[in-house]
């Protein structure tokens, strides 16, 4: 097939089912593990049981999202879990303080923009492996939540944990809410730029993509996601902890990874990596409701992960092979 | 004479290993001269015990890392090793080497299995020895039941407590494992096969490199070593429990790249993270020294792996 006969409809539509391959393998999964769910626990089809669900998923499909933006331009962060404490620790003692909650939710914002936009011009800049200066950073972040808030306390409005964590499905519309930005923000020269530079930076820049300013608003925003997810896990448990955030790290990685989004960058969707963290929640929660012990839980993560990632994988292997 | 000192420091500069071992000796010198007790022989060679158990985790670490992978159950696998060993090894024999080679061989299958994952079912080895970590954090439990377990194995006690000639046998074991890589590295098929895989996989497999079978056994050389460093650490605690490889996880990454090898395969060397690891032990006794909170001491670590970074891990201009 030529590419000059196509027209533009068709490209779209051909780059959408390119980037969509291997993925049914995982929308099966996560449909086969939603429906499990949906009769072991009927509730879940009622708006409580709904809200509550999606509770428990919001935080890790946030990390998520934030772990495969970075990802997509070939960036990766080890530095989301301490990035989610420092946001839950700024929120638990500010919210408390002159600054009111808007004050708390502007400083969350805030702090996580500067960090992350931080952690991008030194990657970008500096041309230093995005892995180790996350891992650094994780040190440094983990270290600042510590000195904020030595142990886990401070102060959340109980209104606001009424509003974020409460019966009404505030966020899952949420959710919604920042998909519609992500596609919103693809559209723009910027978020073009992202898949450009993650799939081939040289390409993109002599393309006119500027490359490091894109880097720099990926690692930026992607910081943003992350500390917000702090404020949320904050008015979830009503109190700041400056190590709360510590499983999200490799949770977001699986979850991206799962999703199908690939190390290199410019391989992966956004719903993949939606998906993915889906299938990790959903997993942990039927799993919960079998009455399987922790550790079993793990065990069982473990091997459905490999599932999940070597499946797609083998039968398209075989596929190809006659 | 001033022309020649500029020459070397140019070399220096240029060759990461070097530069790493050179900023080792100039922290020892300084923190010697201002540190009281600093420089005794007991506290270097601690130094030096406690750099030989990351410096032989990160072997492996940096075969796989050369190779363009990376392995994150090396944290899981020397736990395994070290609550394993005790339960594994039996009474009859009394020197304690059977046990030894049990632990060896379940650490190198697991390493195996990776290698397997990544090769045969194309999972990524990210995801690949990710998942191992969980499975195996989760078998862990299950056989020891969470309680730290003693051990009494002769061979292990003698591999972590005994100093041969006033040296650490920690410390001898390391030597050899070092000579053992950078011969592997720069003087085998092998080394040139797994660096020309890193450096270019699909070139590499096209020039008719088996690359299943390079990664089988570099995973399963991964796992080797990081149970070697399991066993040497049971040694030196003479307990084992569940979380006591966690630590060396991101500490191993930590050292390849300080050493000046590139995270993305291909290139660099064992030499540079030799130096790569004493610097870390270095940096983390430097700053347990000084007084401070936990999150200060955190925040110093990261600060200084990120000032190391700055002079020796610089990925290459494009």
């Amino acid at each position: 097939m030529n590419i000059a006969f196509l027209s533009r409809q068709n490209l779209f539509f051909s780059v959408q089912r390119r980037r969509n391959r291997g993925l049914n393998g995982l929308y099966i999964v996560v449909g086969l593990f939603l429906l499990a769910y949906a009769m072991l626990f009927p509730g879940l089809l009622g708006i409580s049981g709904f809200s509550k669900f999606t509770q428990n998923w919001f935080p890790l499909a946030l990390v998520t999202m934030a772990q495969a933006l970075l990802m997509l331009n070939g960036g990766i962060s080890l530095a989301i879990g301490p990035l989610v404490s420092l946001g839950a620790v700024i929120a638990a003692t500010t919210m408390g303080g002159p600054l009111g909650p808007i004050g708390g939710l502007l400083a969350v914002a805030a702090s996580g923009l500067l960090v992350g936009a931080l952690i991008g011009v030194i990657v970008a800049q500096l041309r230093l492996p995005a892995i180790i200066v996350t891992l650094a950073g994780s040190f440094i972040i983990g270290g600042i939540a510590l000195i904020i808030l030595p142990r886990p306390g401070g102060f959340i409005p109980d209104w606001l944990s009424n509003l974020l964590a409460g019966n009404g499905p505030v966020a899952f519309g949420l959710l919604v809410l920042l998909l519609v930005c992500w596609k919103l923000f693809l559209a723009t020269p910027l978020g073009l730029g992202i898949y450009a530079v993650g799939d081939n930076p040289v390409g993109a820049f002599r393309s006119g993509v500027p490359v490091d300013r894109v880097r720099v608003t990926a690692f930026a925003l992607s910081g943003l996601l992350t500390a917000l997810v702090g404020l949320f896990v904050a008015a979830q448990t009503g109190s700041g902890d400056p190590v709360i955030g510590t499983p999200f790290t490799l949770n977001s990685i699986a979850g991206a990874v799962l999703g199908g989004v690939g190390f290199l960058g410019g391989k992966g969707t956004m719903r993949g990596a939606i998906c993915g963290s889906l299938l990790l929640s959903v997993m942990i929660n039927v799993m919960f409701f079998l009455g399987f012990s922790p550790v079993t839980q793990y065990v069982a993560q473990g091997l459905i992960i490999l599932a999940a990632v070597a499946i797609p994988e083998l039968t398209s292997q075989w596929s190809r092979k006659p | 004479m001033e022309q020649k000192a500029v020459s070397i420091l140019k070399t220096a500069l240029r060759n990461p290993p070097l530069l790493t071992l050179l900023l080792v000796a100039l922290v020892w010198l300084a923190a010697s001269l201002t540190l009281r007790g600093f420089g005794a022989y007991g506290h270097l060679r601690y130094l030096l015990e406690l750099s030989a158990v990351i410096g032989i985790v990160a072997a492996g670490q940096t075969l796989v890392i050369l190779m363009g992978g990376i392995d994150l159950s090396v944290g899981a696998i020397i736990t395994v090793t070290a609550i394993l060993l005790p339960l594994l090894s039996p009474s009859a024999d009394p020197t304690g080497l059977s046990g030894l080679a049990i632990a060896l061989a379940i650490a190198t299958g697991i390493g195996f299995l990776n290698g397997a994952g990544a090769a045969y079912l194309r999972v990524p080895p990210i995801i690949m020895t990710l998942a191992m970590a969980t499975f195996l954090q989760g078998l862990l439990v299950i056989v020891a039941g969470g309680s730290a377990v003693s051990v009494t194995n002769a061979a292990v006690l003698w591999l972590g407590q005994a100093r041969p000639l006033g040296v650490p046998s920690g410390v001898m074991l390391w030597i050899a494992v070092s000579a053992v890589v950078l011969v592997i590295i720069h003087r085998t098929p092998l080394g040139a096969r797994l660096l020309a895989l890193g450096a270019n996989p699909l070139a590499s497999r096209l020039s008719g490199i088996n690359v299943t079978r390079s990664m089988l056994v570099l995973y399963a050389m991964s796992g080797f070593f990081a149970g070697l460093a399991g066993i040497l650490i049971l040694g030196m605690n003479r307990q084992g429990y569940v979380g006591i490889g966690e630590p060396y996880l991101l500490t191993s990454i930590a050292a390849v790249v300080l050493g000046g090898t590139s995270i993305l395969g291909g290139r660099g060397t064992y030499a540079g993270t030799i130096p790569g690891a004493i610097l870390l032990v270095t940096t983390t006794a430097l700053i347990t020294v000084v007084n401070a909170s936990p999150g200060w001491r955190s925040i110093m670590f990261g600060s200084l792996i990120l000032a190391l970074l700055l002079i020796s891990g610089r990925e290459g201009r494009r």
